[in-house]
């Protein structure tokens, strides 16, 4: 054994020459040719003598070097093969152009539908942040809860926290090597921001408030100047912010002077002391990332936001690094223990009122390697959605191309039995045909990444409309090139395994006879069994866009309860513009006469939020004599013109008139789901008094409002009342420096006629006030509510897409099996003619065979498509099962297409010229 | 195609080790030898005898060396290695316990299951 290696070791060392074996088989021959030249054979006779005796001379080379030792011995020879394969497939395709070129396109479209999905799925599933050691990064809390606020789950569970909260964890948790903050519902409150310079224009911008070690926590560097430190997160520090990368380049230049300029940020002066890294687009997926870094401390004075210090208001999203051996479970038990002491000590909870509740307070710690994850649990069914269906369609594509390679071998059976005959054996032939067909699968894959470029711009732009900087590159990364290659590769196999077992086994004796006669049967039968698989996907994929684009129909159709016509939407910020609550009387009232002195306007509401919008908020009701009722609330506080400016009807007692200020009589007006919630049927709710639960009897109720739709067509029955702008609860205590909720979020206008100057005439109009009232963002009613359909949009329009693509493919592919098997049957055909079968009888039998097989692929689609549903329910609004209508027409297009593909051979047939069939044999 | 050979490809092996035993050979004297030896039935095609022939060198078995031939040719010589002379006694020990097995079976003494 152990000379045998060592034997096989010289070998490999000291290689023999290459020659020897055929000298020695040359010097065979000669003996074999002596033997025969004694008999008394010509020379030449006696030498072809010699070679058929011998044998296959090149197969014996070849097993002779084949017993050669080494890996790499075989590994090169493998690679002569394989190089020697790829020469010869890549000849025969450009023999062939049309079939090439066909291919190629079908397959590059298939291939690169999938990469430019998997483009974000990587992006928003996959991928980890941009950050030092992503796995070792965790979170405190595991929901995407938002944004301001002191509620409580039913199940204890905590997501966000106050900043006391997370002081006091920063300081008993030594497990954790660093515990960083940042504000959970940043994307709902925009910053001004304004270069120090003249010509400057103020912008209303993203900005993250972030705790001092926020960049250090992440192992992050500089891309210019310097990162925050714990010492700018200190009340009374200079204030020092971090600009991202993007917007350095994109909107100043990478101009290196704005590393320690000034910048004006909601009407208070900074210092721009570093640039985030290139990359880093902050600690969540966003379309809209975060321009600036502030430090917390410093939010009181530049976003006058009372809540950083109130012991238990939540705003802030925990993240931190676990020193290297700890264990996280243990950890868990200490985290929550510590966490129910923190709020025994900061009063938010008592242990006697709230024994039954405490023990279940907790909050679970979960990978923070890809930040925060709100996007990719909204994302997340719909890009598997995306990835089945695509792949579907390349399911579709590759049945096309393995039939067509079933042609294309049948074609070739004369070469493959003359090979055979030659000594080729049947391992080498399946692996030259498999190495053709991965050649031609990776070269669509090649061509596949530009259609993957090109549908991932287009996903991107219908995703996230308007949207300045998406962290998601179209351009192909790393992982996106090894999917598509991957994915070619399987391509490849899948297509090209049948289609070259078939050829191969090509009998040296069919090269003589006629091809015509032969019927390769097991060819024939998966010819048809593909175009059925085909059909039957088709239907499914068919019915799936049916199903989206009737659910979006469905939700588009809502009644809304508001009008939209001649109404425009004008998101401000009062607060980023430095108004301190006590002004806010005066601007609203100075927005309602100005905004009324222009020509057309017919009224003008105020309120904090407006109908589908992307954003409320709620608070505990109660109402007074009622007990043991309490629901949340949506709350909008408006002024008189709001109701109108909507569309809003009132349906019971009164609206608000100019008379409800804020210091009149409190009065409330409810929508009809609270009075169902709190009233029993004929009692009139007019005169109750609502309120949060220490004080009920704030609010008197005067009217009922119609439920208009706030934020979600989805998001059903709740209840919610309205109060006038500025009226604060009279049993209200604090100061009214410390009331948030008094900011105005938007303005609504309603005109007489369409009026298209109305965004530049708005800019001016508040620019008059001040100049520091910009424009967050200004939308006619319809493209606001239009908004909230984005992604329902894009999932029907995708879903109906890839329909449309799968049923073309699956239409060319009935096509082209009946055409090629019209044109095998010709002589048939041509027979039944010439003894009298009628043209429409052939066309019939052609007929039939076609539509056979689509009806077989819908008797197997249709009950996969039922069952299909059960697992896109979750994303289809009010859809539990395929409705009829939808299901008959996506048959009735199978049907009708299926026609069409067996209609125009059939017809070719129907055409034949009997003697020229007769002809051809 | 009828596959290449129609001996087991261990028993080739042990044919030409024997063969080798007597004298040091080249390929076309061990086929001719084989042929002669068993009276005319086993006929050793060139596709079988030259891959054996380089898979038992390999094996460190035989050893090959050019030398002339009877006829004045240039040939290669195959000789038995002292590795090779210890192979060939297992194998034939082998070849002996089989050849009693496959007898047994087919009835050629003892007894004969009912």
């Amino acid at each position: 054994m152990i000379r045998e290696t060592l034997t096989r070791l010289k070998f490999l060392i000291a290689r023999k020459p290459a020659g020897e074996v055929d000298e020695e088989i040359r010097l065979h021959l000669e003996e074999l040719t002596a033997t025969y030249l004694q008999l008394g054979l010509s020379e030449q006779e006696a030498r072809r003598r010699a070679f058929v005796v011998f044998g296959g001379v090149q197969k014996t080379r070849e097993e002779s070097y084949r017993q050669r030792p080494g890996w790499w011995l075989d590994t090169r020879r493998w690679i002569d093969t394989l190089s020697q394969d790829v020469r010869y497939a890549l000849r025969q395709l450009a023999r062939t152009p049309a079939f090439t070129i066909t291919a190629i396109l079908t397959l590059a479209l298939g291939i690169g539908a999938n990469a430019a999905i998997f483009t974000l799925v990587n992006a928003v599933l996959l991928k980890n942040l941009p950050v030092a050691d992503p796995q070792t990064l965790v979170r405190i809390g595991d929901q995407p809860d938002c944004c301001v606020g002191d509620g409580s789950s039913p199940d204890g569970d905590f997501s966000f926290f106050s900043t006391n909260t997370y002081t006091e964890l920063k300081k008993s948790m030594p497990e954790f090597e660093e515990l960083a903050a940042m504000q959970a519902g940043f994307g709902y409150r925009p910053i001004i921001a304004r270069r120090d310079r003249a010509g400057e224009n103020a912008r209303s911008v993203m900005g993250e408030f972030v705790s001092g070690n926020y960049f250090r926590t992440f192992g992050l560097k500089p891309e210019a100047g310097r990162l925050l430190t714990d010492s700018d997160d200190v009340p009374g520090a200079p204030i020092a912010i971090i600009m991202s990368y993007e917007t350095w380049k994109n909107q100043y230049n990478s101009d290196p002077s704005v590393v320690g300029s000034t910048f004006w940020i909601n009407t208070k002066a900074v210092t721009v002391t570093g640039i985030a890294p290139e990359g880093f687009f902050g600690d969540r997926m966003m379309s809209t990332p975060p321009e600036f870094y502030l430090p917390i401390e410093s939010m009181p004075i530049l976003a006058n936001a009372p809540y950083v210090h109130t012991p238990n208001t939540q705003w802030l999203y925990i993240v931190g690094r676990v020193k290297p051996g700890v264990a996280l479970a243990p950890l868990q038990e200490k985290l929550n223990a510590r966490l129910r002491q923190i709020f025994l000590d900061s009063g938010r909870f008592s242990a006697e009122k709230d024994k039954v509740y405490l023990p279940k307070v907790h909050a679970t710690l979960t990978p923070g390697g890809a930040g925060i994850q709100s996007m990719q649990k909204e994302y997340a069914s719909n890009l598997h959605l995306l990835m089945g269906v695509s792949g579907l369609v390349l399911l579709i594509a590759c049945a096309n191309i393995a039939n067509l390679l079933l042609v294309r071998g049948m074609a070739r059976k004369t070469e493959m039995s003359v090979r055979t005959a030659l000594g080729a054996m049947r391992g080498r032939i399946m692996q030259q045909l498999l190495t053709e067909s991965l050649v031609l699968a990776l070269l669509s894959g090649l061509a596949g990444l530009i259609v993957a470029y090109a549908g991932t711009r287009m996903l991107l732009l219908l995703a996230f409309p308007g949207a300045q900087s998406v962290p998601i590159h179209a351009t192909p990364s790393l992982p996106v090139m090894a999917f598509a290659l991957g994915l070619s590769l399987v391509t490849g196999v899948l297509f090209g395994v049948a289609p070259a077992w078939i050829a191969s086994k090509a009998q040296p004796v069919d090269a003589l006879r006629s091809s015509t006669r032969t019927t390769a049967a097991g060819a024939s039968w998966l010819q048809r069994g593909l175009v059925v698989l085909q059909a039957a996907l088709s239907l499914v994929l068919l019915v799936v866009a049916g199903l989206f684009s009737q659910s979006l129909g469905k939700l588009q159709g809502t009644d809304l309860k508001i009008q939209t016509t001649n109404r425009y939407i004008i998101h401000i910020n009062p607060q980023a513009a430095g108004y301190s609550q006590t002004q806010l009387e005066a601007l609203y009232h100075s927005m309602e006469d100005r905004f009324h002195a222009i020509p057309g306007v017919l009224k003008v509401g105020i309120s904090n939020y407006t109908p589908m919008e992307d954003n409320n908020n709620g608070y505990g009701v109660q109402v007074q004599g009622i007990a043991g009722q309490r629901t949340i609330a949506s709350v909008i506080r408006a002024n008189a013109e709001y109701l109108d400016s909507v569309g809003t009807r009132v349906l019971q007692g009164r609206s608000f008139t100019t008379q409800d200020t804020s210091t009149s009589p409190a009065v409330a007006l409810i929508n009809e789901t609270f009075v169902k919630r709190f009233f029993k049927t004929g009692e009139n709710p007019i005169g109750h008094h609502l309120g949060n639960g220490s004080s009920p009897g704030d609010f008197e109720i005067v009217g009922v409002v119609e439920d208009s739709v706030y934020t979600d067509v989805k998001w059903k029955n709740h209840s919610m009342y309205f109060v006038p702008l500025m009226r604060r609860p009279p049993s209200a205590t604090g100061p009214i420096e410390k009331d948030d909720n008094l900011y105005a979020g938007a303005i609504v206008l309603q005109t007489d006629r369409p009026m298209n100057d109305l965004e530049a005439l708005s800019r001016r109009t508040l620019a008059s006030i001040n100049p520091n009232l910009t424009v967050v963002k200004f939308q006619p009613f319809t493209e606001q509510i239009a908004d909230r359909f984005t992604d329902q949009r894009l999932i029907a329009r995708l879903t109906s897409l890839f329909g449309i693509l799968a049923l073309l493919l699956a239409t060319i592919g009935l096509y082209g099996v009946t055409a090629y098997h019209v044109a095998r049957r010709t002589s048939e055909i041509g027979i039944r003619m010439a003894l009298g079968a009628a043209r429409l009888g052939v066309v019939t039998m052609v007929m039939r065979g076609a539509l056979l097989q689509a009806l077989l692929g819908l008797a197997i689609g249709v009950p996969i498509a039922l069952l299909c549903v059960r697992y896109i329910k979750t994303q289809l609004y009010e859809i539990t099962h395929v409705n009829l209508g939808v299901m008959a027409f996506a048959v009735l297009t199978l049907t009708i297409a299926a026609c069409i593909a067996g209609l125009i051979p059939a017809q070719r047939a129907a055409s034949t010229d009997p003697a020229q069939a007769l002809r051809t044999e | 195609m009828p596959p290449s050979t129609d001996l087991l490809q261990g028993t080739l092996d042990v044919l030409v080790l024997k063969t080798l035993a007597v004298s040091p050979m080249h390929g076309w004297g061990i086929a001719a030898r084989i042929q002669q030896v068993s009276e005319e039935v086993l006929q050793i095609g060139q596709g079988s005898l030259y891959p054996a022939l380089h898979r038992l060198e390999y094996k460190g078995w035989i050893a090959s060396d050019w030398g002339t031939s009877d006829n004045n040719r240039k040939a290669k010589f195959y000789s038995l290695t002292r590795a090779g002379r210890k192979q060939l006694a297992t194998e034939l020990a082998q070849w002996d316990r089989l050849r009693t097995a496959i007898g047994l079976v087919l009835g050629e003494g003892g007894e004969v299951p009912a």
